[in-house]
């Protein structure tokens, strides 16, 4: 019993770590070029970082197994030069967790990054500082709630997470078998005092974020 | 030493460019200032704006060159566009835009690179000093007053020592004493630093009491550059006369003969405007203006002054109370054509008009302006 609660609990967290870390960065940097930059395509990159957003999660996990399988576009290339299979693993539900709950970072960042204004970056390249600079510095300190939002959005998404994880990670236990799924599993199975047990450690978790973050984010005075 | 500005920037609706048609609004510029003080006047919608950012390379132009001190900002010809970077300029706007996260000492400090901590210390020090803000370094800006605020922003622009300081209506968002005692406060830094400072102003007050230069914009040029008294009493065009105060300009002047060698007579429907002597070849209609302020009025049944030469009896239609002084539209009996004239309250006080009452209003030769 103890097992089958351990388990989905660390690699759930494990997984939505690693993965919130990704979105963190990756994110903020796909909504700092999106928010203050302009090229060929750029509604092209938005569409396809939101896309996740509003496909199912079983289709995003499709698309998935079919890029990241051993006959997938970029699973092949990973066997043949490594020997590396991705899916079924709990790598995998990284991947999975990260292309859903990037959208709600980048929307996130990008609206905090376009709030904060133009004319203390401008002011900042005047007083001879780089754009790299100013970035860290003035906008992404500026955006910082917003910032801390996505992540925290991106964390819950990541931990709930179930759909494209299934398709992708499947539901093997000791190695894939997060919460969301053994929750599911433990249903399927009638076993109502894991399935119990397993939920309230869930929303305790949840409570528990929510509350510090708005903690945080409050004793922030911009 | 100082800038020299001489460029265009053209502005397209959507992606009228692709299609080859005409730019939508362009701003084409050319002047001059040396280490002084030279105020950007204009309407809002004017370009200035567009001309101090494409200074500070915000903004780029579309051709033409940019050099300050010797050291070429922008030139289209040789490709040189130096980054906001690379041009050493103080840029202040109009809502300061401190850096909310930091206080005022980092605020300051911020320009300031390859320093040791004290000698950026050392420099802040002396910036809070020449802009009388000691003490407020550990304050954060949303504790400041407007005013403090942009003492900030200007301690802030002038810390690296910039070779030119662009100030983009800095003043515009604060009440008027704080105003005044800015103004003289930045015309004192000016004479220190002996620097160009290129200021941005729509207010006609403001352009003249700080001004070492006007350098007058309308719709994206420049049209008239000049001293103060210049540009105030001898307005080039109509745009310019409007933007200095001329409240009364009328465009049916007519030329119609030399009366002496120091006198014109030009005819305005059926009036006779006298004016100083000018050279002029065109038979055309031309536009002529006269200042509120050099209108006299006087009551048609007491007053016994001399009338200038050109005076015509007329009615009182309005009055309105400035505080300092009375605008005063009057209308004249001969076809009905309203003046304004501005009236200082003592003057008014003695004439004893009212509204509807007989008046009789006259000008000068020599105030009366001529836009060939």
């Amino acid at each position: 019993m103890l097992e089958q609660i351990w388990f989905p609990l660390y690699i759930t967290l494990k997984i939505s770590l690693v993965s919130s870390l990704i979105v963190a960065i990756l994110g903020t940097l796909i909504a700092y070029i999106l928010a203050r930059k302009e090229f060929m395509g750029k509604w092209l990159v938005d569409v396809l970082v939101t896309l996740p957003m509003v496909l199912p999660p079983t289709v995003t996990g499709y698309m998935l197994v079919v890029l990241l399988g051993k006959n997938g576009i970029l699973g092949k290339v990973l066997f043949d030069l490594t020997g590396i299979r991705l899916l079924f693993t709990w790598q995998a539900a990284v991947i999975a967790a990260f292309v859903v709950s990037l959208p709600l970072m980048v929307k996130t960042t990008t609206a905090a990054i376009e709030a904060v204004d133009r004319e203390l970056e401008y002011v900042a390249y005047t007083l001879g500082r780089s754009e790299l600079e100013t970035a860290f510095f003035i906008t992404l300190p500026l955006a910082k709630k917003g910032i801390l939002a996505g992540i925290v959005l991106s964390f819950a998404r990541a931990v709930g997470e179930f759909g494209a994880t299934l398709m992708v990670a499947g539901n093997i236990p000791g190695r894939t078998n997060t919460m969301a799924i053994s929750i599911y599993s433990a249903f399927q199975g009638g076993n109502s005092e894991l399935a119990n047990t397993l939920v309230i450690i869930l929303v305790l978790m949840s409570l528990i974020s929510m509350a510090i973050t708005t903690r945080l984010v409050n004793s922030w005075k911009i | 030493m100082g800038i020299k500005v001489d460029f265009r920037k053209r502005f397209y609706k959507n992606n009228e460019r692709k299609k080859g048609k005409d730019p939508s609004f362009t701003v084409d510029v050319n002047f001059e200032a040396g280490n002084e003080l030279a105020v950007l006047f204009g309407q809002s919608g004017s370009g200035k704006t567009t001309t101090l950012r494409c200074i500070a390379g915000l903004e780029k132009p579309s051709g033409g060159k940019i050099t300050v001190n010797g050291t070429v900002y922008f030139d289209c010809h040789k490709a040189i566009d130096l980054p906001p970077q690379k041009r050493s300029l103080g840029y202040v706007f109009q809502n300061y835009a401190l850096f909310p996260h930091m206080d005022v000492k980092k605020n300051i400090t911020y320009g300031l690179k390859g320093m040791t901590d004290q000698e950026k210390e050392n420099r802040m020090r002396q910036m809070l000093h020449l802009l009388h803000i000691e003490g407020l370094e550990d304050y954060y800006p949303s504790q400041l007053s407007g005013g403090q605020k942009q003492r900030v922003a200007l301690a802030r622009a002038l810390a690296p020592g910039p070779d030119i300081l662009l100030l983009d209506e800095p003043f515009s968002a604060l009440d008027m004493i704080v105003r005044m005692k800015l103004r003289e406060r930045i015309k004192l830094i000016q004479k220190e630093l002996n620097i160009p400072v290129l200021f941005i102003t729509h207010n006609p007050v403001e352009a003249f009491t700080l001004g070492d230069k006007i350098i007058v914009f309308h719709e994206g040029k420049v049209q008239q550059t000049g001293t103060p008294e210049e540009v105030f009493y001898q307005p080039k065009n109509r745009h310019v006369a409007e933007l200095v105060g001329v409240n009364n300009i009328f465009d049916d002047a007519v030329f119609a003969s030399h009366i002496d060698k120091d006198r014109t007579l030009f005819k305005a429907g059926e009036l006779e405007i006298i004016t100083r002597h000018i050279e002029i070849k065109t038979d055309k209609r031309i536009s002529w203006g006269i200042r509120p302020e050099n209108i006299t009025l006087l009551n048609s049944d007491k007053d016994n002054r001399e009338l200038y030469e050109n005076h015509f009896s007329g009615k009182v239609i309005s009055i309105v109370n400035k505080g300092a002084s009375k605008l005063i539209a009057v209308r004249s009996n001969k076809e009905r054509r309203v003046l304004i004239s501005e009236v200082s309250n003592k003057a008014y006080e003695e004439l004893n008009l009212f509204h509807g009452c007989n008046c009789t209003f006259s000008f000068a030769s020599r105030d009366v302006l001529i836009f060939v």
